[in-house]
């Protein structure tokens, strides 16, 4: 039975993969919008959550604008599937 | 700045989920299609299948120039319309991607399909105003399917963003191509 995952136990970082999980790749900018966090803030977590292999991230360009492309990786879609499962369980088990 | 992050209370699982799904849904929300691109998208397939229909009846150099020319013309229109998403949103979504390039999808699919069958079979009998109308309708179809799929997104972000990458889209119509030009040199 999959548990809770302590890297995605922080609600941001639980935020930025399930935000994630509605696109195939986001533009750190609209990312950061969708949180409503701040710049550190959200670098802080996607550094963290790469460094784990959760998250990837890119240099790109986006109307002429050097940008940081983010997206979701493998092993993050599956840790979000199974963090949100433990999630739904603790639920079920309160109520 | 830090918004709904103190509105929540950390502990209880609910509330971490219910503002997690609020933020995927604050995106994909925001999300705008490129003005146009229903008109855009069918106009291009309309193109791409008249000119298909009429080189596949052609066998001839010129037919197999005027057919790759319009598999041209839909992907040319199909680049433009994902490059002015990608700027507008400040996302790629391989979903739509798929949509638009391969069509993929029972509508989408389906329609084209018959569309141009049934353009190919008028241009052979040299009925070209069956061939317009054929093509016309596959056009609409095909778009029609983008628009159901944009719908479903909307309602369920998450299930229907994945598509091909665009390395495989690129992949696969080369290879549309190539069988293309294999199809007409057979003939």
């Amino acid at each position: 039975m999959a548990e809770l995952d302590p890297l995605i136990h922080a609600p941001a970082r639980l935020q930025v993969l399930t935000t994630l999980s509605a696109v195939s790749e986001a533009e750190f900018a609209t990312l950061r919008a969708a949180i409503e966090v701040s710049d550190s803030v959200l670098s802080k977590h996607i550094s963290t959550l790469a460094d784990a292999g959760y998250v990837r991230s890119r240099k790109g360009v986006r109307a002429g604008r050097r940008t940081t492309w983010i997206r979701l990786t493998g092993a993050g879609r599956q840790a979000l599937r199974e963090h949100v499962a433990a999630l739904r369980r603790l639920i079920d088990a309160v109520d | 700045m830090e918004s709904n992050l103190a509105q929540q209370n950390p502990d209880d699982p609910r509330s971490e989920l219910a503002v997690a799904d609020e933020a995927r849904q604050r995106l994909a929300a925001g999300l705008r299609l490129p003005r146009g691109l229903h008109p855009a998208l069918a106009a291009a397939v309309a193109v791409q299948v008249c000119a298909g229909a009429y080189g596949i009846a052609a066998q001839t150099a010129a037919g197999l120039a005027v057919a790759l020319a319009g598999v041209a013309v839909l992907m040319g229109v199909a680049a433009l319309l994902l490059y002015q998403f990608r700027r507008i949103n400040g996302v790629r979504v391989d979903g739509l991607s798929s949509r638009i390039v391969l069509g993929t999808g029972g509508t989408s699919t389906l329609v084209y399909m018959v569309g141009f069958g049934a353009a190919t079979w008028a241009a052979f009998e040299s009925r070209w105003w069956l061939v317009a109308v054929a093509a016309v309708a596959a056009g609409v179809g095909y778009s029609f399917g983008t628009l159901q799929w944009w719908h479903a997104y909307r309602h369920d972000p998450a299930a229907h963003a994945n598509g091909a990458s665009p390395r495989v889209l690129a992949a696969l119509a080369a290879l549309a191509c190539l069988g293309l030009v294999a199809l007409l040199i057979a003939g």
